[in-house]
């Protein structure tokens, strides 16, 4: 250890003086207590801070500045060997000792000190100029990552808002649906309670006359099903079939609360987001005076319209259309008798003025039907369609459209659809009749011609939207481009069309004879019927029918969503892979009332979109009813 | 056939389009007028004579239903009038139910913001009941004038 500064001083060309003067500093006994090796050798301790700073430092560093020595060490790559002060194992050279080390700074090793050299200050700062653009960089990166993603979330729970509104208003139609079909059930059965009655009459006028004229009718009018009962021989046959018919479906698939339920459920959660119809239009089922046109839905205020694809019309939409409507039921839930009532205030005017215009169309001219509540505009649309030589007939709307259809007697190759009508609004009305004719064309007509309010036109099987007021040239365009089969060099094509109207003609085949009777009931019996339809009736006559269409209805709306939104999520831009934390967030919670059928496959969507793992709580999405609460907690 | 020939010199201002005003959106009446036959206007005169009785018939309700405070209704009103007085190309009438079917719907005017507090929206109704009236009588006006010179 003695005579260190003459070694040190044969290798002064390499080692640095720094590091030569705190060994030789070390070297010096009488500092002892104030710096000195550390246990081993290993280190050095500077014991007294204050001493060394004022005796020692001066002498050998030309300077009393801890900090500087400190700096200086750090230059050299010393570094100060921390104390577990959290452990409170109080430091073997007291509770102020500062400790240094470095591998190669060693007491007998002095050799070793050449080892030793200053950090390379110089190319340290370019790399920390180069180095702090870069994360600067990382960091906008990150921000517009998390921008885009914030977004795609915003996109997604919009979108999904989006599907919980048109569930609603398709949860509200199915269970108008089901309430139509065991209108007609009971239409039916009355019916044929009253055929029964009168059959049983002839059998029985034969044998002793059991029955006087006058009570056969009352019965046919009145309980149909103490009337089936008395009848103990043999019935007309086809009488029987009917019958048979009727019990059979009403036997499977008893009520099925589970639609009702999921609506209110719905009705619940209103003010999250409401279907879109309006006021004047709700659908006779849901009373919920909540459940109305959109009014305080959220879509409004998360709504950031530029983001992503759906913003104006988007044609993918109309790819999926044909998938939304259910597929009838196999023994045709919409019998062809009309609505007696609606049928007469429907105006037939055709061709009453001479065109103004050239001739668009070939020798076939398109028969339309105009649904306007407004009589100006209905009267302004049928002229503009008289004198593009269409044959015009109006509904004041949707359910008198639905029964214009219904009734079958006018063959419509399109049909002009106002959205905001009272009884029945034009997109429930656009879900029914394409159930009946998939292929016509439906063209929204409405000033409410906001994204989403268009997004949902096609949602729901519309296929154009003709903005009001409309223009001459708008609704010439909009007539050629769905009636292709018509236009003046499309003959051929425009009579195959009109032998193939709606599609709808098949399912009378397959109804049980006396159906015809039916429609020769008044509107007022058949508005009494609908009321007595309440569970009160036999329970067969209420609930026959009416679940295979639920049933068949169901599924394909849920396989429509699905495609309406895997499409656009296909191509969109963003790659999400949000951790799923983050992504519970901003989803709503996985125990969404989504109806049973539906869930599973909406919840798939959903983690398929984000990239998640597909069965994210796949068990708790199927849950479809949550307590009201937590309904209501994933309000945003 | 004056009315004919009023129509294609609307530009020159002779008489008829060019007197309808900033209040009726000429473009839009006109698509109106080609709907008549050749001699008569007797088409858009009923059109437009129609409309201004269904407003007739729409404020009433409109006054009815702001005294039972039913904002709904308002804002149904307001949007089947916004529909026909948008057809007829009456831009500030239009406007004007536009608001109220949006009040009705507890919005600000625009449809955007809620607005919670339905006296507020109730009121806003009221004034802008006044300005849509205002401007149905001024449209009022110049329409019979248009017909009765035409």
């Amino acid at each position: 250890m003695e005579k260190g500064p003459d070694v040190a001083g044969s290798s002064a060309n390499n080692s640095s003086d720094f590091v030569r003067k705190l060994y030789k500093m070390l070297e010096d006994p009488s500092y002892e207590s104030i710096v000195r090796w550390g246990e081993g050798g290993e280190s050095f301790v500077v014991l007294e801070n204050e001493k060394f700073t004022k005796s020692i430092l001066p002498k050998h560093f030309k300077h009393s500045n801890f900090a500087s020595f400190v700096r200086q060490l750090n230059k050299y790559d010393f570094h100060k060997v921390r104390q577990n002060n959290e452990d409170n194992v109080p430091s073997q050279y007291g509770p102020n000792a500062w400790e240094f080390k470095h591998p190669e700074f060693q007491a007998n090793k002095k050799d070793s000190l050449d080892n030793i050299r200053r950090k390379a200050p110089a190319p340290r700062k370019p790399a920390q100029t180069v180095e702090d653009p870069f994360p600067q960089q990382q960091l906008e990166l990150i921000q517009s990552q998390l921008m885009a993603t914030q977004q795609q979330l915003q996109h997604l729970s919009e979108r999904y808002e989006d599907i919980a509104q048109g569930h609603i208003v398709l949860l509200q139609q199915v269970v108008n649906l089901q309430k139509f079909v065991k209108n007609r059930d009971g239409v039916m059965q009355r019916v044929l309670g009253f055929l029964h009655s009168v059959d049983s009459q002839r059998r029985n006028s034969r044998v002793e006359g059991q029955f006087s004229n006058g009570s056969g009718s009352s019965l046919g009018q009145g309980d149909p099903m103490s009337n089936h009962g008395t009848i103990d021989d043999h019935p007309a046959s086809p009488l029987q079939q009917a019958s048979d018919l009727l019990d059979e479906f009403s036997a499977e698939n008893l009520p099925n609360k589970d639609l009702e339920h999921m609506t209110q459920v719905y009705n619940l959660r209103a003010d999250y987001s409401s279907p879109p119809t309006d006021p004047g239009t709700v659908l006779p089922p849901p009373p919920d005076p909540n459940l109305s046109y959109p009014t305080g839905n959220d879509l409004d205020n998360n709504m950031v319209y530029p983001v992503g694809h759906t913003n104006g019309i988007d044609p993918v939409h109309s790819e999926h259309i044909n998938n939304i409507p259910y597929s009838l039921p196999p023994n045709g839930m919409l019998p062809s008798a009309p609505m007696p009532e609606a049928v007469l205030e429907d105006t037939l005017i055709l061709g009453r003025k001479k065109s103004l215009t050239e001739p668009i169309w070939g020798i076939n001219k398109p028969t339309v039907l105009l649904v306007e509540d407004d009589k100006m505009c209905a009267r302004i649309g049928a002229r503009f369609l008289q004198q593009y030589e269409c044959g015009v007939e109006i509904a004041r709307d949707g359910l008198q459209a639905v029964n214009r259809m219904n009734s079958g007697t006018t063959t419509f190759n399109l049909i002009l659809m106002d959205i905001i009508m009272p009884n029945l609004d034009g997109v429930s009305a656009t879900v029914c009749i394409k159930e009946m004719c998939p292929n016509i064309p439906i063209i929204a007509m409405t000033s409410n011609i906001r994204a989403d309010d268009i997004d949902m036109y096609f949602r729901y099987g519309m296929n154009d939207v003709l903005p009001k007021p409309f223009t001459k040239e708008g609704m010439l365009k909009s007539l050629q481009k769905h009636l292709p089969d018509f236009l003046k060099n499309q003959q051929f094509q425009a009579q195959a069309q009109i032998q193939h109207p709606g599609g709808f003609s098949t399912p009378t085949t397959t109804h049980p004879p006396p159906l015809g009777l039916s429609m020769q009931l008044s509107a007022s019996q058949a508005k009494s019927i609908k009321d007595e339809t309440s569970p009160g009736k036999s329970p067969a006559t209420v609930t026959s029918w009416h679940s295979p269409s639920a049933m068949t209805g169901q599924s394909p709306v849920g396989n429509g969503q699905v495609g309406f939104m895997s499409q656009p999520m296909r191509d969109h831009p963003y790659t999400m892979t949000p951790p799923h934390p983050s992504q519970q967030s901003v989803f709503p919670p996985p125990n969404v009332p989504v109806g049973g059928p539906r869930g599973g496959s909406h919840g798939r969507v959903m983690s398929d979109l984000s990239g998640g793992a597909p069965d994210d709580h796949p068990e708790k999405r199927q849950r479809m009813y949550p307590p009201p609460n937590q309904a209501a907690g994933f309000q945003q | 056939m004056p009315d004919r020939h009023d129509e294609e010199h609307s530009e020159e201002g002779s008489v008829g389009l060019a007197d309808l005003g900033d209040s009726i959106d000429v473009g839009t009446f006109e698509q109106i007028l080609e709907m008549d036959d050749d001699d008569d206007r007797d088409f858009s005169k009923s059109i437009v004579f129609g409309f201004f009785d269904q407003a007739e018939e729409t404020f009433v309700k409109m006054d009815t239903a702001l005294e039972k405070k039913d904002l709904k209704e308002l804002s149904a009103l307001g949007h089947f009038l916004k529909g026909s007085s948008a057809t007829l190309g009456l831009n500030n009438v239009k406007d004007s139910c536009e608001k109220i079917q949006h009040y009705g719907q507890k919005k600000d005017e625009a449809g955007t913001v809620d607005e919670k507090d339905e006296d507020v929206c109730l009121s806003r109704i009221k004034e802008t009941l006044v300005t849509v009236k205002d401007d149905v009588a001024d449209a009022e006006k110049v329409l019979r004038k248009f017909y009765a010179d035409s």
